[in-house]
Order: C-alpha cells, then structure tokens, then sequence
C-alpha cells in the first residue's frame, strides 16, 4: 500500500504496522489544487491496493480509512472516526477532546512505559489530551519525565516533521552460467552481468552508488557480498574492477550470478550538467595533468587506492591499486 | 600496470619465536612486548585454507610491528594490520 501511495508522488512514513502518514501539501499542486482532490486519488489507489485479486471493482471497499489533519494523533483519530479533514484551526478542540489513550500507539517503544503513563495520568483525572494540555511543562517534567513531555508535545499538536521512507526500487541482474565454469571464464560472465546491469532500462541512466553480487550455487544455498562503489558511477569498468576480485570468495561452483542494485547515484547526465559551470575546466586541467605526468614517468605513474573490502579480516583484501582513471 | 593490483600484501620476516610460538625476535631486533594476537581463519572450506596468528609487537628499538606466523606453511610475514 505504501509503494501505491509513492505511486502518487506521496512521500510515505510507514513506522508502524497498520499506518501510514504522508504530507497532503506537496500533492495538492498535482491532483486539483486542494485536500479534497487528494484525497480522493489516495483513496483510490489504497482501496485498488486492498482489494483481493478477482474481486470486482464495484464490490471493492477502503478497509484502510483516511484521515486528514496536521499531525498523526490527529489524522489517525480523524481516520478511525471517519471524520472529515481536521483542519489547523479546528486541531486544538478536536485534539483536546481525543483520550489519553491515543499516546499509547504515539510515544514509541516500550509500550509498556506509556500503558504506565496513561494509567498515571487517568489516576489524576486527566482522561483527554485537552487535560493534559492544562498542566505546564514543568509539572510534567516532574512528574512524567520525558514520555510525559512527548505525551504534551503531542496534546499541543507539536509532533516532528513526517519521516518519509526512501522508496524500494529492484534492479536486479541475472545470469546463468554452464557447468564447471571457473576463472577467466567466470571473470567474463560476470563482466557480462555489468553490462547487462547498466544497459537495463530500469536504470534510466542513473549511476550506482553501491551493489550486491550474489550466486545461486551449485550444491544448494547462495552466497552474496555487497559492494559500495565510493562515489557514484555508471562506467563498467569500474564495477568490473571492483567485483572481480570479489568472485574470489565464492565458497563453490556457481550455477548463477546475481547482481542487485543497492542504492542509485545522481542520473549521468545531471553530473555533466553540474560539471559544466566550475568542475568542467578543473577536470580538463587534471585530465592533462594526468597525461602529461603518463607521459614523462610511464602509465605506471598514477595509481589510486581503491577500498574493496574495508571491514575485511585479511589485510591484503582491504584495498586495491588501481590506475588513477582517464579524465 | 597490468591490472588492479592488492595493497599492503604480507611480506616475508624473520622472526625467532619461542617453544610456545610467541614471538621472542624480528631479525636481530628483540621483542620487547606483544600487545596483543589473534587468529584469523579463512577459506577452510577450499583446497587453500587460511589460517594466521597475527601478533601485534613493541621491538625493543621502539617500533610497533605486526607480524604472523602462516599456519599452513608454517613462515612468518609481517603485515600492517
């Protein structure tokens, strides 16, 4: 449900099982200019995300209500009320008659410790967050510690910024490999896996940032190591050098190799956009430099460490030393 | 440069070690103190295991010196660990 709300552009917190909170600011420029029209797309693509296969459409329900308000106890009430969109001017009175129960689900782990808190506070006749709101800081800090004073922040409808979930996104490579493939012959499939990688349109040419190689083996199991690549880059042969020596640690014969995509870099393209105005002349200097230093002392002259494995046990698996790359 | 190449790779030492393995010299240089060991195996499962005591060393001219003694063949390599 979270991946169909993304789909509209929403940026998702997803915490807690059971809930997500998106920000309806952002969207309202897409979907007709107010809440409204938000609302009505959210409800669609959650109601779509909900429903069981073959069911029809016109028998779908929303089993995941919607609520509208500027912060989470207050949409998550609005939700489970089915109650329209709270807005700032109405937050104080709709929060303040809200039970203190609604911090159990807000104040995080343990729960145990908020059960704790609400019980205290239903001891002292502060059943609803309008009551909590009545006590100052201090007497809460005295008498609630921390969790009391996130409990207040909560009634005074002052909780944190939304934590939006970086969305998931697979691009995955497989290739299969013949028997008893080994070596120089494996070191070429799995140059053939990077290419296949970069050339797969799901990249829309963006650069990597890191990867994950993995094999399917021959006896059974799998086996995988991910690959930071240091800076963001899209040039095979740098993902060449650095996942070949990896093959090194494959535990057995391999009947195919995998790589994943970990995390995306900037597209190529906006590199060498932002390279244009400052970068740009210093990278033909250094390019020059670089061969004219070739030149004079030999291809050997400019070399680079290159982190492969840095939290490796083996010392001599740490680093590589590569040819300081052609500008 | 034919290709990538592994940086700080063991290189061979002399050392003299007692009957209990612990390190008493590297070359003529005696072993002031050893601050720490430990051993790292790796690669059992294929036809070249790996099999090292690390030890990290105070020379008795001052220097810090990590050494280990190969399991499998039986020298010592010095290594910055």
């Amino acid at each position: 449900m979270a991946a169909a709300l993304e789909g509209i552009g929403a940026a998702v917190e997803s915490e807690r099982p059971g809930e997500i909170f998106f920000s309806v600011g952002g969207l309202r420029g897409l979907y007709g200019g107010d809440v409204a029209g938000v609302v009505a797309v959210a409800e669609g693509v959650v109601g779509a995300a909900c429903t069981p296969v073959g069911e029809a459409p016109e028998g779908r329900r929303v089993p995941a209500p919607l609520g509208v308000a500027p912060t989470r106890t207050a949409a998550r009430a609005a939700a489970e009320r089915g109650l329209p969109p709270v807005t700032p001017a109405r937050l104080a009175g709709f929060l303040g008659s809200l039970p203190t129960a609604v911090l159990l689900d807000r104040l995080g782990e343990p729960r145990r410790a908020s059960e704790e808190l609400v019980t205290a506070l239903g001891r002292l006749g502060i059943d609803t967050l309008g009551a909590l709101r009545g006590l100052s800081l201090d007497q809460v800090a005295d008498r609630f510690g921390a969790r009391g004073l996130a409990a207040l922040r909560i009634a005074r409808g002052e909780e944190e910024p939304l934590r939006p979930r970086v969305p998931r996104e697979d691009l995955i490579e497989e290739i299969e490999l013949p028997e008893g493939i080994a070596g120089s012959r494996l070191d070429r499939a799995l140059e053939l896996l990077v290419d296949q990688l970069l050339a797969a349109p799901a990249r829309k040419g963006r650069t990597l940032l890191g990867v994950r190689l993995g094999a399917r083996l021959c006896g059974g199991g799998s086996w995988s190591v991910d690959q930071g690549l240091g800076r963001p880059s899209a040039a095979p042969g740098v993902l060449r050098r650095l996942l070949v020596p990896r093959l090194e640690d494959l535990p057995g014969p391999a009947e195919a190799l995998r790589l994943r995509v970990l995390a995306f870099g900037p597209p190529a393209a906006d590199q060498l956009v932002m390279e244009v105005g400052g970068a740009e002349p210093r990278r033909r200097r250094l390019g020059a430099a670089v061969r004219e230093v070739r030149a004079a002392q030999g291809p050997d002259a400019l070399l680079r460490v290159l982190p492969v494995d840095a939290a490796s046990r083996i010392p001599e698996r740490r680093d590589l030393l590569t040819p300081f790359p052609e500008l | 440069m034919a290709g990538p190449r592994r940086l700080n790779e063991p290189r061979p030492v002399a050392v003299r070690a007692a009957t209990d393995g612990t390190p008493r010299a590297v070359g003529p240089v005696a072993v002031e103190a050893v601050r720490e060991e430990w051993l790292v195996e790796d690669r059992w499962w294929t036809p070249r295991p790996l099999r090292r005591h690390y030890f990290e060393l105070a020379l008795a001219d001052g220097r810090a010196l990590t050494v280990f003694r190969d399991a499998e063949a039986g020298h010592w390599f010095r290594q910055r660990a």
